[in-house]
């Protein structure tokens, strides 16, 4: 296939994480939608500047935490007064003190994976690859610079506005990234 | 990133110019009601006042337990909000005052205390000596004061220290202090709750009390230290200091512990009802009589769920839901502490006496009182704190730590070396 290739976004290095920031502020302001903010470790308040809401990872969790109490529930419920009930120490067939403690550990249980499979689920990963790892100056995101990147898919993006709203952010190194 | 809630036109200062008289108008009136009910009938008095004792005692308890646990986790977040549980903590030594009335009448209201005097104990009885002899009883009341009052005021002495000094010398005191005060702690507040509350049905056993009691005061503790850092925040003096993360991270905590609390609650009951042993399922069943039943399922819902769904999203905890929240908390406190102590007074069931209220607003009275002074009289953070830039997110440049390291000062392991 000899397709010219397609660019999938514009990548801008910045030196410190306090001028990444100040360019997020910018970018966020300027109402772009697709782009993203790549640092060496979580710097403080970038959510905040990149305007980013809370992760909705929670729900997973939340939803995944009820299934869990109400599946063990269930469970106990028709295992022990329904399938096969046996009296244990005088006890009723069901209840719910005695079975807290697995349905607790279900919930926790579920909640995890919930977690977890709605963390792979919304950041799309594992993936195999990723256009930005193609640069070779991006591989500097794990030392010491910092990198803000605008998708071509943005509808804001234009190759030279946006080239030039980087650079007047005080960027060095402005290069396009190849999908 | 919270120039919102800094700024100083975020929300007006309340007028609170009325509300100054409240803590002694609750003294007195309170006060009045207290000796009236004495005189009146000795027995109510004295368990509306153990009460009201308990309830209070485990916001000091629970002060000096956050005094303890900020030094021994070297917290930098809880720097603007220390002063407040240091002062809180500092009134234990006005609670070793108001627990002259239970010494008094101690040997009506617990049954252990008159089946010794009439030498007729019993075999639970025996079984705890030397713990449950008349003597031990006063003994104990007087470590666990002389403990708490040496800590909170040896906490609170080095913290003002550092307010003038700066010296780092003084957080390391305090951390020492922390680090055997945290087993002096434990020991203490659980011989405390069980001499004082669970010895009323001597015959009962649940290791789990101690826990449960420390629980319940962390809990009511931070949902106050919410309240009163909120308070102070929109009168002025915490208006800079006390950001967005500081209120996040209390409600956090106050999360955490009302989970602990219906963990450890739940527990003592789930083993009880496993176990099915009458020399323990007594307890319970004497909380299941009349409305005391209805009490249980209210602690269930209103001292756990409503608190847990409420403060499980991140926005809740910088709303203003959280200050009726806190209020809330303060009244299924003290539905808690009646649920473990007054079915031995009204087995019939939940009664709210005139004497309770009495007792609640002289105790409240002076510990308000007290509190006030002491916020008036020192510095409303602790000044000079090694961790309050940290806590302020302000980050220190290498000139300092330059400075530092030529002064012989580690500074990688917090000025310790």
């Amino acid at each position: 296939m000899a397709e010219t290739p397609q660019v999938y976004g514009i990548v801008a290095e910045f030196e410190t994480p306090a001028a990444a920031m100040h360019a997020a502020e910018k970018v966020r302001d300027t109402g772009f939608r697709k782009w993203d903010v790549f640092t060496p470790y979580p710097v403080h308040g970038m959510d905040k500047a990149m305007g980013l809401k809370n992760s909705k990872v929670g729900w997973f969790s939340f939803i995944g935490g009820v299934t869990g109490y109400t599946s063990g529930m269930l469970m106990i419920w028709w295992m022990n007064a329904v399938d096969y009930p046996i009296i244990i120490g005088g006890k009723p067939m069901f209840s719910p003190f005695g079975a807290f403690p697995p349905c607790y550990e279900l919930t926790i249980l579920l909640g995890a994976f919930g977690a977890l499979g709605g963390m792979l689920f919304l950041n799309r990963l594992p993936r195999l690859h990723h256009p930005l790892l193609r640069n070779r100056r991006f591989a500097l995101v794990t030392h010491d610079r910092f990198f803000v990147v605008i998708e071509t898919a943005d509808p804001k993006y234009s190759e030279t506005e946006t080239r030039k709203l980087l650079e007047s952010l005080g960027s060095k190194h402005i290069e396009l990234v190849e999908e | 990133m919270s120039s919102q809630t800094n700024s100083p036109t975020s929300a007006a200062p309340l007028d609170l110019s009325k509300w100054r008289k409240v803590p002694m108008i609750l003294m007195i009136v309170g006060g009045i009601g207290a000796v009236a009910g004495f005189f009146v009938d000795q027995h109510q008095f004295g368990f509306s006042w153990l009460l009201a004792f308990m309830f209070f005692l485990s916001l000091c308890l629970g002060g000096l337990g956050l005094t303890i646990l900020h030094h021994l986790f070297d917290a930098s977040w809880s720097v603007p909000v220390r002063r407040i549980y240091e002062h809180l903590a500092f009134l234990l030594p006005v609670m070793a005052v108001l627990f002259l009335p239970i010494a008094y009448l101690a040997p009506k209201m617990y049954p252990w205390m008159q089946l010794v005097k009439e030498h007729t104990p019993d075999h639970s009885i025996k079984e705890k000596f030397p713990l449950f002899t008349i003597p031990s009883f006063y003994i104990v009341a007087m470590i666990c004061f002389a403990v708490w009052a040496f800590l909170s005021y040896k906490l609170r002495y080095w913290s003002l220290k550092q307010d003038q000094t700066g010296s780092v010398e003084c957080t390391r005191k305090m951390r020492r202090f922390s680090a055997v005060g945290v087993f002096l702690f434990a020991v203490t507040l659980t011989l405390a709750a069980i001499m004082w509350m669970k010895a009323l049905q001597h015959e009962w056993f649940s290791t789990m009390y101690g826990v449960w009691y420390f629980a319940g005061s962390m809990w009511i503790t931070i949902f106050t230290v919410y309240s009163i850092t909120a308070l102070l925040k929109r009168q002025g003096p915490l208006r800079e200091v006390a950001t967005e993360k500081t209120f996040y991270y209390i409600g956090s905590l106050m999360f955490a512990f009302t989970v602990f609390y219906a963990y450890i609650t739940f527990f003592q009951y789930f083993i009880i009802w496993n176990a099915n042993m009458p020399e323990e399922t007594f307890w319970y069943l004497a909380r299941e009589n009349g409305t005391w039943f209805q009490i249980g399922i209210l602690i269930i819902f209103g001292h756990f769920f409503i608190p847990f769904l409420t403060l499980l999203r991140i926005d809740i905890k910088l709303s203003w839901i959280m200050i009726p929240l806190g209020v809330w908390a303060w009244l299924m406190h003290f539905v808690d502490i009646s649920f473990n102590i007054m079915p031995v007074k009204h087995p019939q069931g939940f009664v709210v006496h005139w004497m309770d209220l009495a007792c609640l607003a002289f105790i409240g009275g002076v510990l308000a009182t007290v509190f006030l002074k002491y916020l008036n009289a020192h510095p409303i953070i602790p000044q000079k704190d090694p961790r309050f830039a940290e806590a302020m997110d302000i980050y220190v440049g290498d000139q300092y730590v330059e400075a530092a390291t030529a002064r012989g000062i580690d500074p990688k392991h917090g000025g310790n070396k």
